[in-house]
């Protein structure tokens, strides 16, 4: 029986079985679809992850990884059911090397805990994810997680140096280390942000960079969202890159504000949340320089943050602000498309107009310095029907990116939830080449099935001694490729 | 300058006018099962094995258009063999810079500066092309057109083309269009230098910079012929000793800070610092970045390790070869090395006995980027092994070059 051999890996409380247990595991952040997976398990080690991925091949059932399970994209959706691999329990930070600028983490370490390791040593983890209090550095490599910092700062494949990973097949590799520069291809920047269906990540080498002598943080706030989106244009083509450029609109701001009584005018069209650091000498000039801006374009009022602590609650209030939609509606879903920056006024009266068309509430928190948006979509999940105009109006907010010339995911990854948009973003060609990629490494296709890649004609899998669980069709209008 | 002699064995050269001209002539030797040389600016074509089989050369140079720069965007999307110095000039015009270190500017294509992965002094603080490149196309063995990433700096949907694509040498497929994030151009510049008279004098002031107030731009350790004596970086004692130099950019505050800082920092530990003067600040950034290519060396390595090793590696060099000259990005643990002498035993038994040895003892890897007798070189010379990374590495190639008739024989691919 394949639940006895995987106790056998991973001892008896390393699996999960029963179906009161398994429930737990049927969707991640992506509430929309969900799955049960047949079996869990908790390995600890490398060689545990790799003897599971070999018991899953002889059994012939699919797999998958799954870290704590934040995705907004269904990218721990067991499709097909099979074994859930969870790597949560192995959470060591291994090593901290701040003379090479360098840390070595498993993949269950939370994002923030590594934050946490190295605070006052002068030196942090930059890809900072809203979810880093949750998500761990496993899923940020698997779907090269970005923040509100990454326009400075770049992304997790920007921070990652090495990679220990277990092959579909079963091998436990190790590509780059802790040096620089990759030797032959460039694996680990190919595995970053492949969402788990190339090969499961063990160990990961993390670049760390040294704080930024000083910060100084601004909020203001802006009676039309034009005006907010010009200072935005207006900062960049000033050559100033800030660190952090934050954008919420009135909707996402009055969740905010009975959330957490930051003292915002609830009539306020936009705020802009933006952040500059470095050296101490400068930061008061490209500070005042930014307030010049904002005066310019017609802010209403600007604020500063007076000390850390200050500025700590300012980006609360971003950091947050998913948590303050419960104030709105039951439920929502989020969509992360992407834009060119110069497009965002465009965007936003898009998604205005295209919420109003579907009778569908949106409120939005935009990373606006590089063009990624986060509308809201709201709705109650007990309605079908408010359900289905939710994920129409989502895609045509998508289908507008696209038309921009932008994407639709700039951080959350395709998962389950955007399949059906690779066809509209990328060329069949375009698509077989990454079907080609991921036949270099999961030739049977049982790691990560049905996600990322509409595969013509199903998974390509075949179960056989387990019964094939089938994703439940709750609700209408969706459904994961199959 | 290189060679001038041809390093491909060309049975013809073609030049596609376009991208869909190029992915037919790569159908049709993919029908052949010709072998097949991409070509950008003819500025690295040294670089890896030397091709044994004749083939056809595959010109770029019908493809240096710019697509499309829209500076408010900070992005900027051209054709292949477009010159990193048009190119250069293009961003210019708006202020804006792709901030990497690029030798042979008005020759070398920033369609071949990717595929080798080229970088210099500055990956300290901007990083490599990998982190530049935002958007490819390509055309694979078989002659198929295909893209990855897109035209906004972030953009997960699908796999990393982009990185798969950087540093590939053209052996998984011909890249004929790219899309790059830029910066904007900084105000200023400044460089302090000094000259560690000792090993633990230089040992520490690097580690010291590691908690330096300032914010460097590049750290340089230089020694050997090319840099001793050259008036601009002020001469050295004696042969054996290096120069340490510190670059910095910003705004006109923040790099006369720095440079101040800096040499305050070097005087508390007895060091005494110099800043260079201001007109000689751009030419000192073009020989930093032209090192690689300069002259004609018998041999040219580029090693990768961690930074706290750096000083070792290039000690080791100098008691192999006293007349080496070195160029380490010390803040990142690559080290560049022009070689004349190689030790009795010659000049494969260095890399493979020596050489690759320490840079594994110390975390990282070596590779030739050049050599004036390449037939000495096997590929375990050139690249190293590869243990169990190299099957993974076949894989992805023998998906996207099925004949393998890219650059056939000359990168990292053992057991096709």
């Amino acid at each position: 029986m394949l639940v006895d051999e995987l106790r056998e890996v991973v001892g008896v409380d390393g699996v999960l079985s029963a179906h009161a247990d398994l429930v737990v595991y049927e969707c991640d952040g992506f509430v929309i679809e969900k799955n049960s997976p047949d079996v869990v398990v908790f390995p600890r080690t490398a060689l545990q992850v790799s003897e599971v991925v070999k018991l899953a091949n002889k059994h012939r059932v699919p797999f998958v990884p799954r870290g704590a399970g934040t995705s907004l994209a269904g990218g721990c959706l067991p499709v097909g059911g099979g074994i859930m691999i969870v790597l949560t329990r192995m959470k060591a930070i291994e090593e901290i090397n701040l003379r090479d600028r360098y840390a070595v983490v498993q993949p269950g370490v939370v994002n923030a805990w590594l934050n946490l390791a190295l605070k006052g040593q002068g030196y942090h983890y930059a890809p900072d994810p809203s979810s880093q209090g949750a998500c761990t550095i496993g899923g940020n490599v698997a779907t090269n997680s970005g923040g509100p910092h990454t326009l400075k700062y770049g992304v997790t494949v920007n921070h990652v140096l090495g990679l220990e990973a277990v092959l579909p097949d079963g091998r436990i590799v190790q590509f780059g280390g802790p040096s620089d520069d990759p030797l032959g291809l460039d694996i680990v920047g190919t595995l970053v942000g492949s969402e788990g269906t190339l090969a499961i990540v063990t160990k990961v080498w993390v670049r760390l960079t040294r704080n930024p002598q000083g910060v100084r943080t601004l909020l203001c706030i802006y009676d039309s969202v034009d005006d907010a989106t010009n200072t935005i244009s207006e900062i960049i083509g000033a050559g100033i890159i800030p660190a952090a450029l934050e954008m919420m609109d009135e909707g996402i701001l009055v969740a905010v504000e009975h959330a957490f009584n930051m003292g915002f005018p609830l009539d306020a069209k936009a705020i802009l949340l933006i952040e500059v650091d470095g050296l101490e000498v400068d930061l008061d000039r490209q500070r005042n320089r930014i307030i010049q801006i904002c005066n310019q374009c017609q802010a209403r009022e600007v604020r500063q943050a007076k000390d850390a602590e200050d500025r700590l609650r300012l980006w609360k209030c971003r950091k947050q602000a998913f948590g303050a939609v419960g104030r709105l509606s039951p439920s929502y879903c989020t969509q992360d498309g992407v834009v060119p920056r110069t497009k965002l006024p465009h965007i936003f009266r898009r998604i205005m107009e295209i919420g109003q068309r579907h009778g569908v509430r949106i409120v939005n928190v935009f990373h606006a310095g590089d063009g990624n948006l986060h509308p809201i979509l709201l709705f109650d999940e007990r309605d079908p029907n408010q359900i289905e105009r939710a994920l129409a109006a989502g895609g045509e907010i998508l289908d507008e990116c696209i038309a921009c010339g932008g994407s639709v995911t700039g951080e959350h990854g395709i998962g389950v939830e955007k399949i059906a948009f690779m066809h509209k973003m990328f060329t069949t060609e375009d698509l077989a080449a990454m079907e080609r990629l991921r036949l270099a490494f999961n030739p049977e296709g049982r790691l990560s099935p049905c996600k990322m890649l509409p595969s013509a004609g199903g998974c390509g899998m075949e179960h056989s001694g387990s019964s094939p669980s089938v994703i439940k069709q709750k609700f209408p209008g969706r459904q994961a490729a199959l | 300058m290189p060679p001038a002699a041809d390093p491909l064995p060309l049975t013809d050269t073609l030049t596609p006018v376009d991208q869909a001209e190029l992915a037919q002539t790569v159908r049709e030797a993919f029908h052949e099962g010709t072998p097949i040389y991409p070509i950008g600016g003819g500025a690295s074509l040294n670089f890896g094995l030397p091709p044994r089989d004749s083939g056809l050369g595959l010109s770029l140079q019908g493809l240096k258009r710019v697509i499309d720069y829209s500076a408010r965007d900070m992005t900027v999307t051209v054709e292949a063999a477009l010159s990193l110095d048009v190119l250069a000039a293009t961003l210019a015009n708006e202020k804006q810079r792709l901030p990497i270190d690029l030798p042979d500017a008005h020759r070398a294509t920033i369609g071949g500066v990717i595929a080798t992965n080229t970088s210099g002094a500055r990956r300290y603080s901007q990083g490599t092309m990998r982190d530049y490149l935002i958007g490819v196309t390509a055309v694979d063995g078989r002659g198929t057109l295909f893209h990855g990433g897109g035209r906004v700096v972030k953009n997960v949907a699908g796999y990393d083309f982009c990185k798969l694509l950087t540093g590939s040498l053209g052996t998984l497929a011909v890249i004929t269009q790219v899309t790059l994030r830029v910066k904007p151009m900084p105000e200023c510049s400044r460089f302090v230098v000094c000259h560690p008279r000792s090993p633990e004098t230089a040992e520490r002031l690097l580690e010291a910079l590691v908690t330096t107030q300032t914010a460097p731009a590049a750290i340089e350790l230089l020694t050997g012929p090319a840099w001793s004596n050259n008036p601009v970086l002020g001469s050295v004692a004696d042969r054996g000793s290096a120069h340490l130099l510190v670059g910095f950019e910003g705004s006109e505050v923040e790099v006369h800070w720095m440079a101040d800082t800096l040499w305050n920092e070097w005087r508390k530990l007895g060091v005494a610092g110099e800043v260079i003067a201001d007109h000689h600040i751009a030419d000192l950034w073009r020989r930093l970045a032209q090192f690689p290519v300069e002259g004609n060396p018998p041999l040219v390595i580029k090693a990768a390790m961690l930074p706290s090793r750096t000083l070792q590696f290039v000690q080791m060099l100098m008691r192999i070869d006293p007349n080496c000259s070195v160029q380490a990005h010390a803040g990142n643990g690559v080290v560049v090395a022009r070689l004349t002498e190689f030790g009795a035993g010659g000049l494969s038994k260095m890399l493979v006995s020596r050489l690759q040895p320490a840079a594994a003892e110390y975390g990282g890897h070596i590779t030739v980027l050049s050599c004036s007798t390449p037939a000495d070189l096997t590929r375990q010379c050139w690249w190293g092994t590869f243990g169990d990374t190299a099957p993974v590495m076949e894989q992805i190639k023998r998906q996207f070059d099925p004949k393998d008739l890219l650059n056939r024989g000359r990168f990292v691919y053992a057991g096709l």
